[in-house]
């Protein structure tokens, strides 16, 4: 069997392989992506529909030069984006808080412990999402569970309102999201070198300076990584608030829901899905760019 | 000095677990709830009963005959059965095209093999009502109806990629010398994948058809928008009820969901831990 017959053999047999998937992700991943691009610049037709023309005044509605033919700049798009990205914002700092203890005691325990509590965290990623969102429903409505108890108690005669606020929507994506944090956060835990706490202590740093400064960098990667898996889906997410924050608190998710299922606009909600997008690459780009810049570090310390 | 570290080990244990109870004290929850005969406060203990579990399967019980809360079990079954064909048929196409673009990229060397890396981890990151919406435009515009069709074809974009990562995982951690054995032994290239190869992927691809099950049956927001008017699937029967009002019978679905979830998924990590 000569060279080229093997070469080209193999060129045959990657063509094979890569080829239906190739396929399938140019047709139905790539194209509807651009052509969700080129509509978010489209000019929305009258009864649902779009013109073919250009028409920059989808995103003016959001960001303040609103077509000046039919329309004044309403802020409450931008209000609502900048509310979503609080909202994520905050989702990320209240799983970090939380995860981050456990992922050390977790890391410290015995092999067969280790493994135990890692598949209680893993277990609930499997199940259902809008069941976990329902429970708490469950719990949190006006006649819910905690309004139960505390009524049932005295504590409380009228019950509390919890349910569609803000705040009942970090709880359902905190809720969701924990394992998604805990994970990556646990792998750099874990790797931690305690020598260098050692160290750090036994040259007289105080267990907070030792924690800033020792602890904090060195599981800097997991707290990086583990933020942003859990600050894109909570940015455009509109399950969490279209069950947990009812008509009352509205994210960009909710925003283009109705653009496309209620109002018909849909070019108007490219543009919004579009934020969404812009504002998930500006955070991959900097996460890249600082982890090249620390690859770039590291070789210079070398 | 010993004491407060004695202290902090111990505040740290405590709150440990309380994180464990913040997950599954709300599961434990409703499982009990599911069990509770009040129709109308679900939340307020009023005895015990299987109603709710008999309602599902369209048993005859007291509640039914009031007709008050006939839930129309009919959409349900068939939301599972929807459910049910769409992960059976989108697990089959995601496991074959994510296994043979994860075994083509360990293989071989080729043009844009970076790129086609991150190709691959790009229907899990961008968010999934950004890959809903396009899909929509995208199936309305070239004039494909919407149904369960769509649906799996949706389904199938971001679903190779997890099957694409976890296969990869495996192919990494890979000896390849036996490879080299195998061939050195005067095996063919065929026979070296089928009996050296194929068995050391397999567990793999089990794993990853299993996710591919799992995501499949659970994924909401894409399904939601490319599933038209008339199929329903089991997340998104659930999300129209929660939206309409929620009802006793919910309780009882939900958690034989939990437990279907959790089976599955026990499943999946024990074959995982006996594998190694």
């Amino acid at each position: 069997m000569t060279r080229m017959d093997v070469k080209s053999r193999q060129r045959i047999q990657l063509g094979i392989l890569l080829a239906p998937p190739s396929l399938l992700l140019a047709v139905f991943l790539i194209c509807p992506l651009a052509i969700m691009v080129i509509y978010s610049f489209l000019a929305p037709g009258l009864y649902g529909g779009v013109e073919w023309e250009y028409y920059p005044h989808n995103y003016g509605r959001i960001l303040g030069f609103a077509d000046p033919e039919f329309e004044e700049f309403d802020p409450v798009y931008i209000a609502i984006f900048l509310r979503s990205l609080r909202i994520a914002v905050i989702t990320v700092l209240v799983t970090l808080v939380v995860c981050y203890p456990a992922a050390f005691l977790v890391s410290r325990l015995p092999d067969r412990w280790k493994s135990f509590c890692l598949f209680l965290i893993t277990l609930p990623f499997f199940a259902s999402l809008i069941v976990r969102l329902f429970i708490w429903v469950l719990i949190l409505k006006q006649t819910g569970f905690i309004n139960t108890v505390l009524r049932h108690l005295g504590v409380i005669d009228r019950p509390l309102e919890m349910i569609y606020t803000e705040g009942a929507i970090i709880v359902g994506l905190v809720y969701i999201f924990i394992p998604f944090m805990f994970l990556p956060v646990y792998a750099s835990v874990e790797k931690l070198d305690w020598t260098l706490v050692r160290a750090s202590q036994d040259l007289g740093a105080t267990a907070f300076q030792t924690f800033l400064r020792v602890i904090v960098p060195l599981t800097m990667p997991g707290i990086v990584g583990g933020s942003i898996i859990v600050f894109i889906p909570a940015l455009g997410n509109f399950v969490v608030p279209a069950v947990l924050g009812g008509a009352k608190v509205l994210m960009l998710g909710n925003l283009v829901e109705q653009q496309f299922l209620s109002a018909r606009n849909w070019p108007f909600g490219a543009a919004l899905a579009m934020m969404v997008m812009t504002a998930v690459l500006v955070l991959l780009f900097l996460y890249v760019r600082s982890e090249a810049r620390r690859g770039d570090d590291a070789l210079a310390v070398r | 000095m010993n004491s407060f570290r004695h202290i902090g080990k111990s505040a740290l244990i405590a709150y440990t677990i309380l994180f464990f109870a913040f997950i599954y004290l709300p599961i434990a929850l409703i499982a009990v709830y599911s069990f509770n005969a009040d129709p109308v406060n679900m939340m307020r203990w009023s005895g015990f009963t299987t109603d709710w579990y008999k309602q599902i399967f369209g048993l005859s019980n007291k509640v039914s005959e009031t007709a008050l809360y006939i839930e129309s079990t009919d959409q349900l079954i068939q939301a599972v059965r929807n459910s049910l064909t769409v992960a059976a048929i989108t697990t089959t196409i995601a496991t074959i095209l994510g296994t043979a673009s994860a075994l083509a990229i360990y293989r071989f060397g080729f043009l844009g093999k970076r790129f086609y890396r991150v190709l691959m981890f790009v229907p899990i990151l961008i968010p999934d009502i950004v890959l809903g919406i396009a899909l929509l435009i995208f199936f309305v515009g070239i004039g494909i109806s919407l149904g369960i069709k769509t649906i799996v074809i949706g389904q199938c974009t971001f679903l190779i990629s997890y099957v694409f990562i976890v296969v990869s995982a495996r192919l990494a951690g890979m000896d390849r010398t036996l490879e080299n054995a195998s061939a050195d032994l005067g095996a063919n290239e065929w026979v070296t994948f089928r009996r050296i190869v194929l068995p050391q992927v397999a567990p793999g691809v089990i794993g990853g058809a299993l996710l591919a099950f799992i995501i499949s049956m659970d994924d909401l927001v894409i399904t939601y928008f490319i599933s038209g008017v008339d199929t329903q699937t089991l997340p998104i029967f659930i999300f129209g009820m929660l939206r309409r009002g929620i009802k006793p019978e919910v309780n009882a679905i939900a958690v034989m969901m939990l437990m279907f979830s959790f089976a599955v998924a026990s499943l999946g990590l024990y074959l995982r831990t006996r594998n190694r």
